[in-house]
């Protein structure tokens, strides 16, 4: 619950703040029936665009509804930004849940810290789309807000928290993903996320090429024994390396392992003397050739297009 | 539509390049409104809140920003967080903008960087904030890289000001 809000005394004519809304001014505040109850209702009116909101009253506090910030808040709100510890929170995740609290809860200090932790992230990578939304509400109601406690122009109010944000004559920092790390309980969840420091397995060709198995299996003793004297070194991050198999002495060397659709097994050898089968042959296989009779003539080809008529016999007209 | 007026003279042949570039930017068309004096009693360097609110005499219709122009510096601006150099002023959401060419002579000398400034002012009038973008013309502009950039906006920008512009022509 917002700080001061557990006295919040609302009276006609007021300047409140709705979360995720911007200023209202409260216009009335009246007795409604409703379902045959008798609840007191609060008209607040947007003044950026004179949007009217009711809510009972009752629910004020709940909803988060708050005075405008004092000029001293708003003194705060300029050191807190000058201050350059705030640092991002690389889980979007977190990130996300936090700004959305600090937006509907947080005062004027929350829509102040969605501000600037974006701005910092900011200067590490471009904002994602949905984060530059968020970025963009976040400035508009604290602008607004600020304008509101200093009863200044909105652009006056915008350009008072950018220069505290982007001090003339200076540009923006570049940062580095090394500056955001936690110092305490890190997950490593992150770094892996963002892909910015991965421990993946994948093969990169700044890594030099796998030793093969003869190489390792004449190092394995050295490897032990480097091992064991590497007890005290810090571990490897990652995927912990396959367990080798042992190489028996005299055995030749297993073949590396090849990737890819295993060959076909070849048909086992025929018995000695006997022909190869001969290569199967693509296509449609050729048609049957009719059993030739023995002393008949061979068959005239057979001619295309239409037969020829038949000729009536001479001499009987 | 942006409405260019002049409070000194100016190349006609360069307020036509620069009311080209306006349009490209917003696509609205730009034209320039002729000239008005800046009113009696206001000496250099201009306060530009008082100069954008008592200046009359300008024609313009409903959802029409004005862009007025000088080559006088503009009294820069003191805030509760300190003092804001002022090459420019816009009220959010309004319809009227100043800007200045100086400490440049002529709007040709220095051209990219009013045309950058021109597209900042009017997007304040769009209701566009500043931008984390240094690339984006609605970046602050008291930063050393500003005059050095293009005059265009990121695409968040550009977005929003585009959705600006078709809600008030509806």
């Amino acid at each position: 619950m917002p700080e001061g809000s557990a006295s919040l005394q609302l009276a006609v004519g007021d300047r409140v703040v709705y979360p995720n809304q911007g200023v209202c001014r409260v216009s009335a505040i009246d007795v409604k029936e409703v379902a045959g109850q008798k609840l007191t209702f609060v008209t607040m009116r947007r003044e950026e665009d004179g949007a009217v909101v009711m809510v009972p009253e009752g629910k004020v506090l709940a909803i988060g509804v708050r005075k405008v910030a004092s000029a001293e808040d708003v003194e705060a709100i300029f050191a807190f930004l000058r201050s350059d510890s705030d640092k991002a929170d690389l889980d979007w995740k977190q990130r996300a849940r936090t700004n959305l609290d600090r937006m509907t809860q947080g005062g004027i200090m929350g829509l102040a810290e969605v501000v600037k932790g974006l701005q910092v992230l900011s200067e590490l990578r471009p904002l994602p789309t949905k984060e530059r939304e968020l970025y963009d509400n976040a400035r508009h109601l604290l602008v607004t807000e600020v304008a509101a406690a200093l009863g200044t122009a909105e652009v006056n109010a915008e350009d008072a928290i950018d220069i505290v944000l982007f001090p003339p004559g200076r540009e923006r920092p570049k940062r580095t993903a090394a500056e955001f790390q936690r110092e305490e309980g890190d997950l490593d969840l992150d770094s892996d996320l963002l892909g910015l420091d991965s421990d993946l397995d994948l093969p990169s060709d700044e890594e030099p090429s796998e030793p093969s198995e003869e190489e390792e299996a004449s190092e394995e003793g050295e490897s032990e024994e480097a091992a064991s004297s590497e007890e005290g070194a810090p571990k490897k991050r990652g995927r912990p390396p396959k367990a080798k198999t042992e190489a028996t002495e005299g055995a030749e060397p297993a073949a590396p392992k090849k990737r890819g659709r295993p060959p076909k097994p070849k048909p086992e050898a025929t018995a000695e003397g006997a022909e190869p089968p001969a290569p199967k042959k693509r296509g449609r296989p050729p048609k049957p050739k009719p059993p030739e009779v023995e002393g008949a003539a061979p068959a005239a080809p057979k001619k295309r297009g239409r037969p020829p008529k038949v000729k009536p016999p001479e001499g009987e007209s | 539509m942006i409405r260019v007026v002049t409070l000194d003279p100016f190349d006609d042949k360069q307020l036509a390049k620069f009311n080209r570039t306006l349009y490209t930017a917003f696509g609205v068309g730009s034209e320039h409104s002729g000239s008005v004096e800046v009113p009696a009693g206001m000496s250099e360097p201009l306060d530009a809140e008082k100069l954008v609110d008592e200046l009359k005499g300008i024609r313009s219709y409903k959802d029409d920003k004005v862009l007025l122009l000088t080559t006088r510096k503009l009294k820069d601006r003191e805030l509760p967080s300190g003092v804001a150099p002022t090459a420019g002023f816009a009220r959010q959401g309004k319809d009227r903008a100043i800007l200045t060419i100086a400490p440049h002579k002529d709007l040709e000398s220095a051209f990219k960087a009013v045309s950058r400034h021109a597209l900042h002012q009017l997007g304040h009038l769009w209701e566009l904030h500043h931008c984390l973008d240094p690339r984006c013309s609605m970046y602050p502009p008291w930063t050393p890289s500003f005059a050095q950039g293009e005059a265009i906006f990121c695409t968040f920008c550009r977005e929003k000001s585009e959705q600006k512009i078709r809600l008030a022509k509806s």
